[in-house]
């Protein structure tokens, strides 16, 4: 594990993104970009129905709207994902249907629509090798579609079991198996019987499981798979743990249980959460603040602990409903807020004010 | 003595209980008649709301399956068990037996099926029921 103890950070914008013209929901870095010679791209979504593609010049460092896909969700695009290839971006939209745009060359299209949400689709996600989509929203369902060549995509399975609104699905880094939370306070994991088409629920952690009292908003992974991170509406940020050996032996069941809760850190609604290849768990809040958290050495006796590392106030004028960190630059973040803007971060060590070699 | 007083008074120390006795036999008499009737009007409705959503996914999977047989590649493996997964529920659906703790979960189940079939299909079917919730209060059954 990485020591983060003697350090001091800070958060340097390195430049706003501005031209949605009403508020950012979510975030997506384009995989394998940003490294090798590819520049970074960036994705967002937003209130004002349509998607913006943004770019990093090599030459300038700086970030330029490459592409705005509009003129085909006639709602709020709630979430987009690139599948991990980078051909294609799924965006999710309160208008009920879920795309599938189509990079070729700089120019995308819509190639796909995936229809059978009765109402907003709040949420989408791609498993690690692509081959499986899954949707979420104020439905109450969670949907797994297949895909297939020439960009065709068959449902899998509709699955029932929250007894809310959906906020978001998200598929484990290493296995197939399905996490959802809602605003029922629960987060519910997804598993197949054997190679059946048959999904089920193996577990839900709710109250009675040491989990949330108040609508869970977003859950991220680290870098292993066997940490599990959620936020939510009750204040408090929460760890979970598996036995990655025993899920990665294809046992679905193998159980999560709570590890510590982070409280006392929040005063508004958590909405975003996002844990960083090296450990960094960063957070985005109704208050406007981005924060910083890392396990903590002091608290082995009783079990991990984690500390708050940095806060930066004021990061947006509003609401920051996103904060999604970059996939091949270590401390690279992007934040995005109710402000309309999309901001991009450089979380930097203080003392001496360069990026860390680690 | 005492026993003589007691007799002498019976009936006007139990009044009270008497009454209540009384009351309660007259009630349960016409609840019983009224219970009856109205546990038939709803019984009547949801079980004509059962069978007409099952009529109309058995109907939907005899469309399709013959629609398999006409054309075998007409749609997807998965679909394709999909349908014949209704068909089985359809088949096993205990319609005499209102009941059975298991029907809610079958309805359950069809319903989940049917929407998988549509998605993939790109149909844009929708088991609306009849009566329609605007409807309701305007029919009699």
């Amino acid at each position: 594990m990485m020591n983060f103890a003697d350090e001091n950070f800070e958060l340097t914008e390195v430049q706003k993104l501005e031209g949605h013209t009403d508020r950012v929901w979510s975030l997506a870095w384009k995989p394998a970009t940003g490294t090798n010679g590819a520049p970074a791209v960036l994705a967002s979504c937003s209130g004002d129905k349509t998607i913006r593609i943004w770019e990093q010049s090599p030459a300038t460092g700086s970030f330029h709207c490459k592409a705005v896909l509009e003129d085909t969700h006639t709602r709020t695009v709630r979430s987009c994902a690139w599948s991990p290839s980078g051909k294609l971006l799924a965006t999710a939209s309160f208008d009920a249907t879920t795309a599938i745009w189509e990079d070729v060359g700089g120019d995308f299209s819509c190639v796909s629509t995936l229809e059978g949400h009765e109402n907003e689709v709040k949420s989408v996600s791609w498993n690690a090798s692509g081959s499986l989509l899954a949707t979420c929203g104020r439905d109450k369902s969670v949907w797994i579609w297949e895909v297939l060549p020439h960009n065709e995509f068959e449902c899998v399975s509709v699955l029932q079991g929250h007894t809310q609104d959906v906020k978001m699905v998200q598929w484990h880094p290493a296995t197939d198996i399905l996490f959802s939370c809602s605003y029922d306070n629960s987060i519910k994991v997804w598993a197949e019987d054997g190679d059946s088409d048959d999904w089920h629920c193996v577990q839900t952690l709710n109250e009675s499981s040491s989990g949330h009292t108040s609508t869970v908003w977003a859950l991220s992974f680290n870098a292993s798979g066997d940490k599990m991170v959620s936020c939510s509406d009750d204040l408090t940020i929460k760890i979970w743990g598996c036995d990655i050996m025993r899920m990665l032996s294809g046992d679905g069941n193998a159980p999560w249980t709570h590890i510590c809760t982070l409280s006392g850190y929040h005063d508004r609604t958590i909405f975003s959460i996002h844990w960083s290849r090296e450990g960094i768990i960063c957070s985005g809040a109704a208050d406007d603040a981005i924060r910083f958290f890392v396990e903590s050495e002091d608290g082995l006796v009783n079990g991990p602990s984690y500390k708050l590392l940095y806060k930066k106030d004021k990061a947006h004028e509003m609401d920051v409903n996103a904060v999604q960190w970059s996939s091949t630059e270590n401390r690279r973040l992007a934040s995005a807020s109710d402000d309309g803007t999309v901001k991009i971060w450089e979380f930097v060590s203080a003392s001496g004010k360069k990026k860390l070699q680690l | 003595m005492d026993d003589a007083i007691e007799d002498l008074f019976e009936s006007t120390l139990n009044l009270e209980e008497s009454h209540l006795k009384e009351g309660y036999d007259e009630g349960y008499a016409d609840g019983l008649i009224s219970g009856k009737e109205e546990g038939q009007q709803v019984g009547l409705k949801s079980g004509f709301e059962a069978g007409e959503e099952l009529g109309f996914y058995r109907g939907c999977v005899d469309v399709w399956s013959s629609a398999i047989r006409a054309d075998p590649n007409f749609i997807s493996p998965r679909v394709e068990k999909t349908i014949k997964q209704m068909d089985e529920l359809l088949r096993n659906y205990p319609m005499l037996e209102p009941e059975n703790e298991s029907v809610s979960d079958m309805m359950d189940a069809l319903r989940l099926k049917f929407k998988v079939i549509c998605a993939t299909l790109n149909l844009k079917l929708e088991h609306t029921g009849y009566p329609k919730p605007s409807d309701s209060g305007n029919i009699e059954f």
